[in-house]
């Protein structure tokens, strides 16, 4: 039994044109110390997967419709709110894609640190400022003590996304869900914050669910990678499958669509691949493939929703992937 | 070839608030003193990371920041010395596209309106032209005319762009400022503007300065490119130059942070180069090279000299 | 979701239109419209029906509530009738409400947009002349200008709307600096727009909503400052007034409750009603509410 399993999971949200479904028989599975990439456009359900698992579905208007989340075999649906605060922050902990606004303003980093080891540990304030100052200077802060006396906006994005995660292990979680960790950073901040990561899952064994549009960032952290699309899973697999081999037309135009890094050959480079149009708003969803008006493949077939099927290492929702014809 | 635009010892400086009555006055130094050339029809990238004065020197050198000194021409005429009326004339040349397709639209009004308004401003055609106008440009960065009386909360991120992008061909600009336009975008959606401007560009003879902090974009979509650190520009050279042959230890350290395909997880791939801590404070900058106290090949000299920039490196290093 | 217009087709409409058809859907928006609608109807109308004159005497003193027939609501301490004068008050009452609020807001945005604009020194001279006058305690000044000259209702409603102002030029200023830094105002300069269009074309209407609400505000403490006024005997007591009405009953309150009580209501329902409408008017300019 894997440590986290998400089966079948089915989200609503109320809207202005009715109940939409944002996460349609979502299935997921995290191991220990492994990272599961979750990638897709905005709007794909990536986000609410997250916060779903987290108990954090703003109620109303969302709505866990059916399905079960497993963390270590306790079931986290329908679990009492007081239980849910106790595993938030202690067995499962998120880190947010903006480093300013989710960190306290009027409280010094050391302090919110503190306060959230005070939460689950039975330790007192000295001991668990100290450990803080301890924990900032694992995520690489340097002059943790002082730093820890700093106030959120004394500080750089990169160091504030670094607190965010010192916050976020001060206690070992055993599932670490990072939401688009580094869009808001520079590149060269981005490549520590991940190297970060990679090390922390290395130290305390923890599983990471890493949340991100960037195949870039899938490549450089993911061990296994969902794609998501309009609140499915269209494929699902080893990273490197993934990457190498994509079978979705979603998912190929993704990884094609990625300005390349390679030398500068002479002139310049061919047009990028590009997935044409937008995806589509929940509430205009209909019977066939999500995806199928943005697909160049797209054939009779597609009128009808594909599901997530064939190889059970690297299934795939799509007719054409199914039936050959890419 | 011509030079469109072409920017001499741009230097903008921010006064600071006063610490105390008697403090003296500090100042931001967003740009020092930097020089580049855009050439007709080609695209310039600007690279750097945030707080690199990027975006102001691009502003700058089309005057819409603040008290910049040096000079900028646009096809030979000094920006910096033409009255406000002029300057107001000329801006049908020089147009602009934001990186925030959402702070970029005025959200009151509708997007026909909005494209139409620098031809209402520059008093360009009478109102039927202008009408036929709009559809057109509409037209030519893909968006329908039926979609002509909506509020841009009505579009998505990419369409955004796309209107931003029609308000500022509206004019028939020749050069075109791009301030991170596709850094907010998710990458499907990036690589249809990315495109889309590259087609412009060869339709209708645009010139760009590009403004990234990507540079998966930068060599996408620029000619010639420029890198800089705290203000300064530390590197400059041909797109085939940079990326086959970086020198500057800062446009190196850039290039290996940058996410890659290539770089797996599962190969336990490392990165080459790894850059520690940030930038320093744009007040006060240290005296010799900006770089210098990040840097892996620092000596002596760069903490006490800034180094000039020659054969299109600002390095005492690399241009021994 | 962000998309969820983008394949609908908006007929093109004229903004006022739009903006009707955006407010009829606010309920209590319409409920407000209704009351201050029949308010003002009853005071330009209302003595064609009851046609008893306010000053007149008509009756003995303090006759209460629905026992005479002819006086539904009673008389007052010198014996006229109540109905008649609120009928009569009504319209000055109102008139100084609008005709303050508006003196406000034309100031009050005036100097806030010039200072949050421009900012600079420009900025520093007119927050020193808007703190004068936020610290000149309001109640006092009017009183000063009200007695210096005639204490006629014009008087009155510029008293009110020179010690009102600085209010709505501190919210205007904070918001004019806010949205002066959005890059739709830069995109505005970089296509050749002049300041006063970037003020007045951009920002302005950007910065409507807290000004809309505060506005409506402004209409009822300057219904309230009125009757303020009257009731310290500073009203201009040659004309009927809500406020004049509580102010010339105040003595007698324990005695008769009615002639104090009826006035307060119908302020209070106006005040109540004004309030409704400027939050449905926000609502109606705002595209992003629109399509709902």
């Amino acid at each position: 039994m894997a440590l986290l399993e998400i089966n079948d999971l089915k989200v609503e949200f109320g809207t202005r044109y009715g109940p939409v479904t944002a996460l349609d028989g979502v299935s997921l599975e995290v191991e220990a110390g492994e990272t599961l990439g979750v990638v897709g456009e905005s709007g794909c359900g990536k986000s609410i997967t997250a916060l779903s698992v987290m108990g954090l579905i703003p109620s109303p208007p969302g709505k866990i419709a059916g399905g079960s989340i497993k963390l270590g075999g306790e079931e986290l649906i329908g679990l009492p709110d007081k239980r849910l605060r106790q595993l938030r922050g202690s067995d499962m902990a998120m880190i947010f894609q903006e480093p300013m606004t989710s960190l306290n303003p009027v409280f010094t980093a050391g302090d919110q640190i503190a306060e959230a080891i005070m939460l689950h540990q039975d330790v007192g304030k000295a001991e668990a400022f100290n450990r803080a100052v301890e924990l900032l200077d694992r995520v690489g802060i340097p002059e943790a003590r002082r730093r820890a006396s700093d106030y959120p906006h004394q500080l750089s994005g990169g160091m504030r996304q670094r607190v965010m995660i010192a916050m976020a292990v001060s206690c070992q979680p055993k599932v670490l869900i990072a939401d688009e960790p580094t869009t808001a950073l520079d590149v060269t901040v981005q490549a520590q914050i991940f190297d970060l990561l990679n090390d922390i899952q290395r130290d305390f064994g923890t599983a990471i669910i890493m949340i991100t549009h960037d195949m870039g960032a899938i490549a450089e952290m993911a061990d296994r990678v969902a794609v998501m699309y309009a609140g499915k899973v269209i494929e699902q697999g080893v990273a490197d499958d993934i990457l190498d081999n994509p079978k979705h037309p979603y998912a190929q135009g993704l990884i094609a669509c990625i300005p390349a890094l390679g030398k500068g050959d002479a002139g310049r480079p061919p047009p990028l691949a590009e997935i044409p149009g937008v995806v589509p708003p929940l509430h205009l969803l209909g019977e066939g493939c999500a995806f199928a008006d943005r697909c160049a493949h797209k054939y009779d077939a597609c009128a009808k929703a594909p599901v997530l099927g064939g190889d059970t290492a690297h299934p795939v929702a799509c007719h054409a992937s199914a039936e050959a014809r890419i | 070839m011509s030079v469109i635009l072409e920017a001499k010892d741009l230097t903008v400086r921010f006064p600071m608030p006063r610490k105390s009555l008697f403090a003296e006055r500090q100042h931001l130094e967003a740009v020092r003193s930097i020089s580049f050339q855009l050439e007709k029809g080609r695209t310039l990238g600007i690279v750097g990371e945030s707080g690199s004065g990027k975006t102001t020197a691009a502003m700058a050198s089309i005057r819409l920041t603040g008290p910049a000194t040096g000079a900028v021409e646009f096809e030979g005429e000094d920006l910096f010395t033409l009255d406000d009326e002029a300057m107001r004339k000329r801006r049908a040349d020089i147009q602009l596209i934001f990186q925030d397709p959402y702070s970029s639209l005025n959200p009151r009004d509708r997007v026909s309106h909005i494209v139409q308004e620098p031809l209402d401003l520059l008093e360009i055609g009478d109102e039927a032209s202008r009408k036929a106008r709009v559809e057109e440009l509409f037209k030519l960065v893909g968006l329908r005319p039926d979609q002509l009386n909506l509020f841009p909360h009505q579009f998505s991120g990419g369409q955004r762009q796309r209107i931003s992008i029609a308000r500022a061909l509206a004019t028939n600009p020749k050069l075109i400022v791009c301030d991170e336009p596709v850094s907010a975008l998710d990458v499907a959606i990036q690589a249809q503007i990315l495109n889309l401007l590259a087609k412009l560009q060869e339709e209708l003879g645009l010139s760009y300065l590009f403004i990234s902090h990507d540079l998966g974009v930068i060599r996408q979509v620029c000619d010639d490119i420029a890198v800089m650190y705290l203000g300064r520009i530390v590197e400059q050279a041909s797109r085939d130059e940079l990326f086959t042959n970086p020198r500057h230890p800062y446009t190196q350290a850039l290039l290996a942070a940058a996410p890659s395909l290539a770089r797996r997880k599962s190969s336990g791939a490392k990165r080459p180069q790894q850059l520690k801590g940030d930038p320093p404070s744009p007040i006060n900058p240290p005296p010799g090279c900006a770089f210098a106290e990040r840097c892996p090949l620092a000596e002596a000299v760069c903490k006490q000299m800034p180094p000039p920039l020659e054969n299109g490196v600002a390095c005492h290093v690399a241009n021994r | 979701m962000s998309d969820s217009a983008t394949t609908t087709t908006a007929e093109a409409q004229s903004p006022l239109r739009e903006a009707w058809i955006m407010f009829r859907r606010n309920k209590p928006a319409l409920v407000g419209m209704a009351i201050l609608s029949l308010i003002i109807l009853a005071t330009l109308y209302g003595a064609f029906i009851f046609t008893g004159d306010a000053y007149d005497i008509v009756w003995a003193p303090h006759e209460p509530p629905l026992v005479t027939p002819e006086f539904p609501l009673g008389t007052d301490y010198l014996g006229r009738d109540l109905v008649a004068g609120l009928l009569t008050g009504g319209a000055p009452t109102l008139a100084v409400g609008a005709a303050a609020a508006a003196i406000t807001m034309v100031i009050g945005v005036a100097v806030g947009a010039l200072a949050g604009f421009f900012g600079g020194w420009v900025d520093n001279a007119l927050m020193r002349f808007t703190e004068f006058f936020q610290v000149l305690p309001a109640l006092l000044f009017a009183m000063v200008l009200v007695t210096l000259f005639t204490p006629s209702l014009t008087m009155i409603a510029i008293a009110i709307g020179v010690v009102s102002w600085p209010q709505t030029a501190r919210l205007t200023r904070a918001e004019f600096m806010k949205i002066k830094n959005l890059e739709y105002v830069t995109a505005a300069r970089a296509i050749g727009a002049k300041n006063g269009r970037i003020m007045w074309r951009v920002i302005l209407p950007n910065a409507l909503p807290p000004l809309i609400v505060s506005a409506t505000l402004t209409v009822g403490v300057a219904i309230l400052f009125e009757a303020g006024l009257s009731f310290l005997g500073l009203g201009d007591p040659n004309t009927m007034s809500w406020g004049l009405m509580i102010g010339s009953n105040r003595a007698d309150f324990l005695e008769a409750w009615w002639p104090v009580t009826f006035p307060g209501v119908m302020i209070f329902l106006t005040v109540f009603a004004v309030s409704l409408i400027g939050d449905g008017l926000n609502d109606a300019f705002n595209p992003k509410l629109r399509e709902r």
